[in-house]
């Protein structure tokens, strides 16, 4: 791990989760004007930039880092945001890595909802309450679609992007709990201590957005 | 050297006393020089708000549960032995408002009162990297509502957070505006809540979404975007003077204004800040510290079971015996005093003296190693430790 060097008053730390965000984030930022390239592939988790340290993380410890305040900004899907329960302010819609949490069942399937699997417990609970559904919830970790496939659950809670895995397992979305992307995510105390050097890349970035809509 | 049970093994000791040892999630055990830091803030706190003339009160840490209590759903909960509901003091102000109630209910008003202890809140805040135990000092000014007892907060606020050597930026919200503004855009019930709450969190895509479902005008839309920018220096206020339609909201930034004008010093605001915005009635503030990503104190206007106004704020002093301990100034040196003459002479001296226990030297020595004590003093003499650094 590189050493933390000294840092000026303005310096910024930023998070972003590792993988397909990453590369999309750093691009996008970089068009708003933050000297940041893509790192070299290497074991570093932190990345130092003229001003800005770039900090590497799981998506989900996105909303934690900039909530606590040890990253001033970050960018993360909606998805994952919601389902943190943190309250960070998020003042841009990034619009990439769009997606729609949703629920899923086996085509055909109408029998009552006793048990949903997903990975947002969260965001499962709060609709199921919002529904009137006394469904239990199983959190799951991964290829979530299954639990509906094998009955470990009745249905699932679960990210949909093309609907490809679905058709290609014989399931439905029964419904649309959310649509998500990529959100601008900022730390509360930040925002108006570095807003010298955060309001003008909000601008930046939402003329980026609305632009890249018009395209 | 070692007592037996010290010397035992470590792998062993550790299984037997495993949850001897363990402490409740989000609350921690306060150590040495932790300890002194917070003290020695708390003791600074409490003076400043005395000379401003608080008068300190002390509150009990158990009271009758009540579901109209702002922090039900989240205290602590107990059952006495006549079968009543207690819960654990979740926040100070309720318990200030049931003190001046029946304590003081003539007051006289302005009524300045301080406090200071330890709250719980069960709610999992411990997941969110905050304690569940934790220690506030606070101030409340009870019975006036003025731009001037508002302006009064802030002073003092700023002046507390001098005295402890903080440089902080404060910043002034007003959630009544939100929703003056929400109210003047015609927005009621479950869809101005959930306005409030998108604004709250600064979240353009939210608001557009939400005004999208509730087939609102762009007109009013952008109203709703120009809240979430509603930040930054003193211009802030033009430009919620110039989106304030209706008495309220105008009311508002007028007041605002006077307050500002009143504090005379810097002043951040964001007329964006709706949380609570049923629990406050007036202005709200918090404190940043340069360089730290939370704020290090918070308050508001309210209005006090039975009606009467106040107004305060409170400092967590766990954040910030955090932000100032590298700032404070170093315990005083300990050393070991061999009779009760060297003590009394080390302690005239304004060191701290520990009594030795035991004659024998060579225990003594190792004490010192262990602990750090640099110097022995006896009668009139100070000698060093040998092989302590100097």
């Amino acid at each position: 791990m590189t050493p933390a060097p000294t840092r000026t008053p303005d310096h910024l730390t930023l998070a972003l989760p590792k993988g397909r965000i990453l590369e999309e984030a750093l691009v996008l930022l970089a068009r708003a004007g933050l000297p940041l390239t893509m790192p070299e592939k290497s074991r570093a988790l932190r990345h130092e930039f003229p001003g800005i340290t770039l900090l590497e993380l799981r998506n989900q410890d996105v909303p934690v880092y900039v909530d606590l305040g040890v990253a001033d900004v970050g960018i993360v899907g909606k998805d994952v945001l919601i389902e943190s329960g943190r309250a960070v302010y998020e003042p841009v819609d990034l619009r990439f890595a769009a997606c729609r949490l949703s629920l899923i069942r086996e085509i055909g399937a109408s029998g009552t909802i006793g048990r949903v699997g997903t990975k947002y417990p969260r965001a499962a609970r709060a609709y199921l309450n919002a529904q009137g559904i006394p469904a239990e919830i199983v959190k799951l970790s991964g290829n979530i679609e299954l639990a509906a496939l094998t009955g470990l659950a009745d249905a699932v809670v679960d990210l949909v992007q093309t609907g490809g895995t679905l058709r290609a397992n014989n399931l439905e979305e029964v419904d649309v709990l959310f649509e998500s992307s990529a959100r601008l995510v900022v730390n509360r105390a930040a925002l108006k201590l570095r807003r010298e050097r955060l309001r003008p890349l909000i601008e930046r970035l939402r003329e980026l957005v609305a632009a890249d809509q018009l395209v | 050297m070692s007592s037996p049970a010290r010397s035992a093994p470590r792998s062993a000791v550790q299984h037997s006393s495993a949850r001897a040892a363990a402490i409740p999630e989000g609350t921690r055990d306060v150590l040495p020089p932790e300890w002194a830091q917070r003290e020695h803030l708390r003791a600074r706190l409490v003076e400043v708000f005395g000379a401003w003339g608080y008068r300190g009160v002390e509150l009990p840490a158990l009271e009758y549960a009540s579901a109209n209590h702002p922090q039900d759903a989240r205290a602590f909960k107990l059952i006495d032995s006549g079968g009543q509901v207690l819960a654990l003091r979740s926040e100070f102000t309720t318990a200030m408002g049931r003190l001046v109630q029946s304590r003081f209910p003539a007051g006289p008003f302005p009524l300045r009162l301080q406090y200071g202890g330890r709250l719980w809140l069960r709610a999992l805040t411990s997941e969110l990297g905050r304690l569940r135990e934790f220690y506030q000092v606070g101030v409340e000014l009870i019975g006036v509502a003025t731009p001037q007892a508002d302006a009064e907060l802030l002073h003092l606020a700023a002046a507390a957070l001098r005295a402890v050597g903080v440089s902080a930026q404060l910043e002034v919200g007003y959630p009544g505006f939100v929703d003056a503004v929400l109210e003047d855009a015609g927005l009621h019930g479950e869809a101005r809540d959930a306005l409030h709450d998108a604004i709250d969190r600064k979240s353009g895509a939210d608001v557009d979404l939400l005004a999208r479902r509730g087939g609102l005008s762009a007109e009013v839309t952008r109203t709703l975007h120009a809240l979430t920018d509603l930040y930054g220096g003193p211009d802030v206020l033009d430009t919620a003077q110039a989106l304030a339609q209706g008495e309220r909201a105008r009311d508002a930034v007028a007041h605002l204004r006077t307050v500002a004008g009143l504090y005379s010093g810097p002043l951040l605001f964001d007329l964006g800040v709706s949380r609570r915005y049923g629990y406050y009635t007036g202005i709200t503030f918090r404190a940043y510290a340069d360089g730290l990503n939370q704020p290090v104190l918070g308050g508001g206007r309210y209005a006090l079971e039975g009606g009467l106004p106040g107004a305060g704020f409170a400092v967590g002093l766990e954040r910030l015996t955090g932000v100032l301990a590298p700032t404070l100034p170093p315990e005083p040196e300990v050393v070991l005093a061999l009779d009760l003459a060297g003590a009394a002479l080390a302690r005239a001296a304004g060191l701290t003296a520990e009594l030795a226990w035991t004659d024998d030297r060579a225990e003594l020595h190792a004490f010192c190693m262990a602990r750090g004590i640099k110097r022995m003093v006896q009668g009139e003499t100070f000698t060093a430790v040998d092989g302590a650094e100097a």
